[in-house]
């Protein structure tokens, strides 16, 4: 109990009687890169704000540091840097000179500003006026500004929000190594699963603000599962030898689809099918991607059972969603 | 804490152009009263005010400085909150280890400065300017040193209101309209009744009761401070 870096018990926050967050219990243990994930509008950024005291909750307690937020903020915000959505810049003064309005409440030493600065790589432009900066160099100046206090908790919204594949990277590369160099606990939150599997060691999944699942990544993938597919020359006529195998496919786009079959079963099975002279041409273990896991998941239970159809279409599912809500 | 809040926030104005608008606010009603004396000079000097000259262009140059202290207050204020609106920096400024109330107040001090930077400026450039045009009498100090000062002590509700508003209001066009509109209202002020906190600028030069509207203003700024530091403090930051 007393190693959770962050606790909110019951948290709630309503907009015009709709819950926006609903009775969210968050835990996240020190030195963990928690992934906060959900789907546009779950409440994650409401949730963040809550935690740095810029909404106040309806009901409900936030503790940081084992501190309760409405009495300690000061103190509490003294050891947490924050990146809240788009970054916040004052695009009239360059890189220095924003991380000095910030040093001077702070109250860090001015070579802080160099250290932040190496960190993000910006040491190069940081005479520039902020104005000219890519939205990736903006994002990473707002992660410097987020480190400039070593803080000792990170909470970065969508950190990797509208930046291309290399600026993401980039920033993953910066978040994932922070825990191992500097001991800082990471709150990341994201609306892309492969984002937070990439990063994150544990994993909280919200949906219409109410907390789905709470752990970690490999208990997550752990619910996964696995399938092995075969792809052949006559899936008809294997499907027939692979019962005589005793093993029951479902056939899928030509494929012979398998689940829970074990190494021996499917050693045995290739060999059956050899012999019965089918062209195998491939047999590969497809994990249920984390992505239907997410949308089975956000989706309620009323979508359980049309789950080999989202795993066929994820990504037609996935757009679906976001057009209803 | 508010002293660090202070420096920061100075510093957020470079290059903003703020301290222009300080600058050209308080020179420009003097330049105006140059050219007023410069083509006038005879009938201003030895006709119209020639019992007191320096009289004579300090009123005239306080016809224009209750307009010019609501334009200021309205353009300085919503600057000021501009530079956090933009970018929607509220949301990492008050995130920061600091009270709302103390950056509240330190957004109110920026403003502060630069209204008395302006009455500085006005009073030296008036200076100069009586000086170079070698108006004849004893330089009246005194006036030219509040002349400015007590109208802008007496518009201090104006800054109450622009504080909550620029501070609070996302969409700065409500309230520098209505500033803009409160500064050309103002220009009649001394033919409203009192109960107008709109003339009390103009009333705190020509009543003769300087005091007692100076007081006012700062009694009813006070209110409209703590109302608005009260709303800011509470409000949740989008």
């Amino acid at each position: 109990m007393t190693d959770m870096m962050i606790e909110t018990r019951n948290l709630t926050k309503k907009y015009k009687g709709t819950p926006a967050v609903d009775a969210l219990n968050l835990a996240i243990p020190r030195g963990e890169i928690y992934g906060f994930l959900g789907p546009n509008g779950a409440g994650k950024t409401t949730t963040i704000r809550m935690l740095l005291g810029l909404i106040k909750p309806d009901s409900g307690v936030v503790q940081i540091f084992g501190q309760d937020l409405k009495r300690e903020r000061i103190k509490i915000l003294r050891r947490v840097g924050s990146l809240v959505e788009y970054p916040s810049y004052y695009g009239h003064l360059n890189a220095v000179e924003n991380l000095e309005t910030i040093r001077r409440i702070l109250n860090v030493p001015k070579s802080r500003i160099d250290e932040v600065l190496h960190t993000v790589g910006l040491t190069k432009d940081a005479k520039r006026s902020v104005k000219g900066y890519s939205l990736g160099m903006k994002q990473r100046l707002g992660i410097a500004s987020a480190l400039l206090g070593s803080p000792e908790l990170l909470i970065l919204d969508e950190p990797t929000n509208g930046l291309d594949p290399s600026g993401i990277l980039e920033i993953r590369e910066l978040i994932k190594k922070m825990p191992q160099q500097q001991g800082i606990t990471v709150l990341v939150s994201s609306h892309l699963l492969s984002e937070v599997e990439q990063m994150a060691s544990s994993v909280g999944i919200v949906n219409q603000g109410k907390m789905v699942f709470q752990d970690s990544i490999p208990n997550l993938q752990r619910k996964a599962g696995s399938e092995i597919h075969i792809a052949l020359s006559d899936p008809d006529a294997a499907m027939i030898t692979a019962r005589e195998q005793g093993c029951f496919p479902r056939l899928d786009q030509g494929r012979l689809v398998f689940k829970g079959i074990d190494n021996g079963q499917i050693a045995r099975l290739v060999a059956a099918l050899v012999d019965a002279r089918h062209s195998i041409y491939r047999v590969e273990e497809r994990r249920k991607s984390l992505e239907d896991l997410f949308l089975t998941m956000t989706s309620g239970a009323s979508n359980a059972n049309s789950e080999r159809h989202e795993a066929s279409a994820p990504r037609a599912a996935g757009l679906r969603k976001e057009a209803a809500q | 804490m508010i002293g660090k809040l202070l420096v920061t926030d100075l510093l957020k104005m470079r290059r903003t152009g703020i301290w222009w608008v300080v600058m050209v606010g308080s020179v420009g009603l003097t330049a105006m009263q140059a050219l007023n004396f410069g083509l006038r000079y005879d009938y201003l000097v030895h006709d119209a005010y020639a019992s007191n000259p320096w009289g004579g262009l300090i009123e005239s140059t306080g016809v224009f400085v209750p307009i010019a202290i609501y334009l200021a207050m309205t353009l300085l204020m919503s600057m000021i909150a501009n530079i956090e609106n933009r970018q929607n920096s509220w949301k990492q400024t008050l995130a920061l280890p600091v009270r709302r109330s103390q950056v509240f107040a330190s957004k109110f001090l920026s403003c502060l400065i630069q209204l008395l930077a302006a009455c500085v400026l006005l009073t030296v450039s008036t200076l100069i300017l009586g000086l170079v045009l070698k108006l004849p009498g004893p330089i009246p100090y005194m006036e030219l040193a509040t002349f400015g000062f007590y109208p802008m002590l007496a518009s201090l509700p104006m800054l109450g209101v622009m504080l909550w508003l620029t501070l609070t209001v996302r969409n700065q066009a409500i309230p520098i309209a209505l500033g803009i509109a409160a500064s050309l209202t103002s220009v009649f002020g001394a033919s409203m009744p009192e109960l107008l906190p709109l003339s009390w600028p103009a009333l705190a030069i020509h009543s003769g009761q300087t005091m007692r509207f100076v007081g006012l203003g700062i009694g009813v700024f006070a209110v409209l401070y703590l109302l608005g530091s009260l709303h800011f403090s509470r409000k949740d930051v989008a």
